[in-house]
């Protein structure tokens, strides 16, 4: 490279100005004016182009906090009946559900209701029915119950706690078929009539809230409605076939809602998970 | 067997212990890094930010009003379907005043008080608890109105996705107060034993027929508590949907059921006959806020 003496003129203004910045930049101490200023001495002598702002707007999108994709559930729980007044129903329960997208599920539930001798699980309402309008309440017992269910989650969110801490929920529709083992207690004619355990094919659906703990780890609550055609005690006796045990059921089914609140974890399997990003 | 020397066993003890020392040096200090990193700080924008910016606050100094339906559940003989109002005034975002109340539009009869008129039986052992089958609702307890005042704590608010398209704000109201519950309930009266049977008051009553229609009103306070959701489409308008218990004794059925000692029958319906009932309903309102327009935090 050759240098001419134009160039070295040239350069003379260039080399003054730049003092004269550095100067000047020095005595504010303001690096980012003074590369400004560099460039402006540096760069041609065109109208510099006219500057418009432009606003872009970037949206942060939070990660799911815990995805259910392709992992097993596995829910034990307790389980209330609400909505029978002659029995209480107390039952342990356990859900597997493998969730084939992030939101649905395919599982099985069980509940076990089968616990010791359920006359003392009667309430007083029974016995003031008995004392106050002589009557006799059928009543049945339950031993279990199975269903296949779809769950379908539908509303996610998270709560802040005191503005401190945030946690994740989740709500789910669930809804199966499946089956109930119910017989009924002998009340009318206890002394001859005796029942075995049968089966009921029984639907059900409900809602449930879901807390998230950890990752792999839940609360949750479900409202369930099981409902299924029960088969009660003949309130009648016949005396001349009193033995004849195809009379010791009612005529008829009766539809029967067993309402329940369920209470219990969840253990989401693999614990571990990996967020699938776009490249 | 090798047999070392005693100097090489020197330097091989030697050597271990250094590498002890090492080991042991650099775990402790591993330990002190670790601990330094939990001190670690976040620096940047982010320090010191609280959990949540530019909250909304849906409640702090705002008045809210909201008009309900309601309907009580678990009744053992007459459901009440109420319509109602409440009024809260919130202090602070989580913590506020209100007050309620209700009145019952129409009584349903519940499968067992249908069965009783459709079947029960009246004897001698049972006259007073049921004179008489056909007039059976008329003796059952009912509720007329419902009022009360509430503490209303809203420690957990938040965002709900619905369908993962329509996003609203949303929250969990706990509140405790006292409800005042006018209930109309079958008048006190005793029988006698005849024969015939018959019932005082009202004056020679034969058969507790009359005594089956008497009625008495009385109001009731009992403690009320519950949960609610409420949630926001609006910066002024919103929905709840409640739980509400409010346990306390009363007759529900109009029934002989215990007397002054805990004995049955006493002959007697009297406010020993009154058993503690969990009473609970469930209620959705529309909420309208004011002022209409929402503040937010920093």
């Amino acid at each position: 490279m050759e240098f001419s003496l134009d160039e070295v003129e040239d350069e003379k203004p260039n080399r003054a100005a730049q003092k004269k910045v550095d100067k000047e930049a020095e005595e504010e101490g303001d690096l980012i004016e003074q590369l400004a200023a560099e460039k402006e001495v540096e760069g041609p002598e065109e109208p510099a182009p006219k500057r418009e702002e432009t606003v872009e707007e970037i949206y942060a999108v939070q990660q799911i906090y815990a995805l259910r994709l392709k992992r097993f559930e596995l829910a034990p729980s307790a389980v209330f009946t609400v909505n029978d007044k002659y029995l209480k129903h107390p039952g342990l329960g356990v859900a597997a559900n493998y969730w084939f997208t992030n939101v649905l599920a395919l599982g099985v539930n069980f509940i076990w209701y089968d616990w010791g001798n359920p006359l003392e699980r009667g309430t007083t309402l029974v016995q003031q029915i008995q004392r106050s309008f002589r009557l006799g309440v059928p009543i049945n017992e339950w031993q279990f119950g199975l269903w296949a269910n779809f769950t379908y989650v539908p509303f996610y969110g998270k709560f802040s706690a005191f503005r401190k801490f945030l946690f994740q929920w989740d709500s789910y529709l669930i809804g199966g078929v499946g089956i109930m083992r119910t017989k009924p207690i002998p009340v009318f004619d206890p002394e001859i009539r005796e029942f075995n355990w049968d089966t009921r094919v029984s639907f059900n659906i409900g809602i449930g809230l879901r807390i998230f703990l950890t990752r792999y780890l839940t609360f949750f609550t479900e409202f369930r409605d099981y409902m299924f055609l029960e088969q009660f005690e003949n309130v009648n006796v016949d005396p001349a076939n009193r033995d004849d045990p195809s009379t010791w059921l009612a005529g008829s089914s009766t539809f029967f809602n067993n309402l329940t609140v369920q209470f219990g974890f969840t253990l989401f399997l693999p614990i571990k998970f990996e967020y699938r990003l776009p490249k | 067997m090798i047999k070392l020397a005693q100097q090489t066993l020197l330097r091989i003890s030697i050597m271990v212990a250094v590498a002890s020392c090492l080991v042991v040096g650099d775990g402790l200090r591993s330990g002190t890094h670790s601990a330094s990193a939990q001190e670690v700080q976040v620096s940047g924008p982010l320090a010191d930010a609280p959990a949540v910016m530019r909250l909304r606050l849906w409640r702090q100094n705002r008045l809210q009003l909201e008009p309900f339906f309601a309907f009580t559940f678990g009744d053992d003989y007459s459901r009440a379907l109420i319509l109602g109002g409440e009024l809260r005034f919130s202090f602070l975002d989580w913590l506020g005043i209100g007050g309620w109340g209700g009145g019952s539009v129409a009584n349903l009869n519940t499968d067992l008080t249908r069965q009783v008129r459709d079947k029960g039986v009246t004897t001698n052992r049972n006259r007073l608890s049921l004179p008489s089958r056909e007039n059976f609702p008329e003796q059952i307890g009912r509720m007329n109105w419902l009022a009360g005042v509430d503490l209303h704590f809203t420690p957990f608010r938040g965002k709900l996705a619905m369908f993962q398209k329509v996003f609203f704000d949303a929250d969990l109201d706990f509140f405790v107060g006292a409800a005042f519950v006018g209930i109309t309930e079958r008048s006190d009266t005793t029988i006698e034993p005849g024969p015939p049977q018959f019932c005082n008051p009202p004056a020679d009553d034969v058969g507790c027929l009359e005594s089956q229609l008497a009625r008495s009103k009385r109001t009731v306070v009992a403690p009320s508590f519950g949960i609610a959701f409420q949630a926001y489409f609006k910066e002024f308008m919103g929905i709840a949907i409640r739980w509400r218990a409010f346990p306390f004794k009363w007759n529900t059925g109009g029934t002989d059921e215990a007397g002054p000692n805990g004995d049955f029958p006493d002959g007697s319906i009297d406010s020993s006959d009154r058993q503690r009932q969990f009473n609970q309903m469930m209620s959705i309102g529309f909420i309208f806020i004011l002022p209409p327009k929402i503040k937010t935090t920093d």
